[in-house]
């Protein structure tokens, strides 16, 4: 079963997350820097989000449908994407195992991995202030 | 023990002669229309002739594109893929060397999926089973007729745009050793390297390796460290091309599942900017890649030291020390050149460098190593390997 119960819980957490990485300047810079459009697309629960960094000034998180033509695209499920920001996930096995889809130039999308590495510490303190859950480290 | 996913979907058939046999697999995929992907050396010297006579006596014509480049290209890939399709083709046979190979995986995704090349780029995207492929490969290095990856040069961003998914394994691998008899001895050797590399990469690459990548691995290493100078010397010695393609196909299934590290992160780099040949790259690399793993692998190192039969010692220091000189003397024994000025990479300038350096720590071999890459690392190793 997934941590989260439906797609609301899941859209809290990860506009939570991305919102607290876009207020840290450190985590955000390089991603600003990198100038791409990422999107997720989520299932079990269902959910896309858009982190639009083109301007190469700003981070714009979109959540839902939108027009704006992604770089990168990573699909997978929701549970993945909760292991991942946990800390738990090691994309290398979880690629060979099928689990992460990447399209795109996947140089480009993994080389934004120890960029966003940080946030990882973050990720408890969102989904206790977004969902009032505390998670048990790892 | 570690949590892990070994496959290797393709057929593996090995025999003398055995490229003739390939309509008979081909048929047996259920292809009625088959297109036939090869270069101009092998067209014109005949030696795809038993293979193609095979394959017109069961199938009638058989359109050939026999252009590809070495490192082929998009431009090359549009233009196979628009040929295939308007021959009506419903399955591929790619006969050559990797860039032969990884020019039908790709232009197999086209025919079958159609679109734009680059949509299909990516890893894992690629997410339904393609026409039937059979791969019969005149080089004894890439493993690509084993692998889930395909890479192919974007000229003007000058890197290598990657595709990998387990679709892309070929449905067949004929290993026919008489493919090989016409493989120069500098091609031999660095191809051969090639596969070296994937075996040595491949048995430290800790989090996705397996007992399964290792025997392979490990069995590899052993074949080439006595066949390659075999070969190399003597490129008629049937036992010595045999082993080498048997050696290099399970290095590639080795590697296809526990991956490759930085040697081939800096190979690809280099490769994608001077066009210099990847075997040779790597086989340039990969003593300086083993020095920077050392601190984290010298425990593996030093046993597949000792499975090799180079030492007995229980200091892992010591082994990898023993299997570093061995892989130096196995390059200067066939006659490579060991630093990149030789193969002719230009000497770089600072930004040079560092955009050089970027694209080897953002290739997605570094993410297997087991020891993370960064920018000064890999300008270290480039001026160390310089
Ligand atoms: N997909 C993978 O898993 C994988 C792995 C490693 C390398 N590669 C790719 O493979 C390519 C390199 O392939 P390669 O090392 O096999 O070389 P290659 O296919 O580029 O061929 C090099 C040269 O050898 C010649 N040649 C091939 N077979 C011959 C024969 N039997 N007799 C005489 N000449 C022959 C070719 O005509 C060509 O000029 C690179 O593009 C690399 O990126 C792919
Ligand atoms: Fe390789």
């Amino acid at each position: 079963m997934s941590f989260f119960a439906n797609t609301q819980e899941l859209e809290m957490v990860m506009k939570g997350l991305w919102t607290a990485i876009k207020e840290d300047p450190d985590i955000a810079g390089p991603l600003i820097k990198s100038g791409l459009v990422v999107r997720f697309h989520y299932r079990e629960p269902e959910g896309r989000l858009t982190v639009d960094c083109s301007d190469n000034q700003n981070m714009v998180i979109i959540w839902g449908e939108c027009d704006i033509k992604p770089d990168v695209e990573m699909f997978m499920k929701s549970e993945v994407a909760h292991e991942f920001w946990r800390g738990a996930v090691s994309v290398p096995m979880y690629l060979i195992a099928g689990k992460i889809v990447a399209k795109g130039p996947v140089n480009q999308a993994l080389s934004l991995l120890p960029a966003i590495k940080p946030a990882f510490k973050k990720y408890p303190d969102v989904v206790q202030q977004t969902l009032n859950r505390t998670l048990v480290s790892k | 023990m570690n949590p892990f996913i070994f496959n290797c979907p393709t057929k593996v058939c090995f025999a003398e002669g055995s490229s003739s046999s390939v309509a008979e697999h081909l048929a047996d995929l259920g292809a009625k229309s088959p297109f036939l992907i090869t270069d101009e050396f092998l067209l014109k010297n005949n030696i795809i002739a038993p293979a193609l006579s095979a394959l017109e006596e069961r199938f009638g014509k058989v359109s050939i594109y026999s252009d590809v480049p070495p490192d082929s290209d998009l431009e090359c890939i549009n233009k196979v893929a628009k040929n295939a399709k308007d021959a009506g083709a419903d399955s591929i046979v790619a006969i050559g060397g990797g860039s032969v190979i990884d020019t039908a995986k790709v232009v197999n995704i086209c025919l079958t999926l159609g679109g734009d090349i680059l949509s299909h780029q990516g890893l894992n995207a690629i997410e339904t089973k393609l026409f039937p492929l059979i791969v019969i490969p005149t080089t004894a290095g890439t493993g690509s007729e084993v692998s889930y990856v395909a890479m192919i040069k974007h000229h003007v961003e000058k890197r290598k745009i990657v595709f990998g998914s387990k679709f892309l394994a070929p449905d067949i691998a004929l290993l026919d050793p008489m493919m090989q008899l016409t493989l120069p001895a500098k091609l031999t050797a660095a191809t051969g390297m090639d596969a070296l590399t994937h075996a040595i990469e491949s048995v430290v690459c800790e989090i996705t390796g397996s007992s399964f990548s290792d025997a392979l691995a490990t069995e590899a290493a052993r074949m080439i460290f006595k066949w390659l100078p075999v070969a190399t010397a003597d490129g008629g010695d049937l036992e010595a091309r045999s082993n080498m393609l048997v050696a290099s196909c399970m290095a590639g299934s080795a590697f296809s599942n526990a991956g490759v590290g930085i040697v081939h992160a800096l190979a690809h780099s280099t490769g994608a900017r001077f066009n210099t040949h990847h075997g040779l790259t790597n086989a340039i690399f990969l003593p300086h890649g083993m020095r920077f793993n050392q601190s984290v692998a010298q425990a593996k190192y030093a046993q597949l030291s000792r499975q090799l039969g180079f030492s007995k010692t229980l200091d892992d220091n010591e082994g990898t020390a023993t299997l570093i000189d061995s892989v130096e003397n196995l390059l200067k024994q066939l006659n490579l050149p060991s630093r990149l000025e030789l193969i002719g990479v230009p000497k770089l300038n600072e930004s040079e460098l560092q955009q050089w350096a970027n694209d080897a720590v953002d290739d997605p071999s570094t993410m297997f190593n087991p020891k993370e890459l960064t920018v000064q690392d890999a300008i270290e190793i480039y001026k160390r390997a310089y």
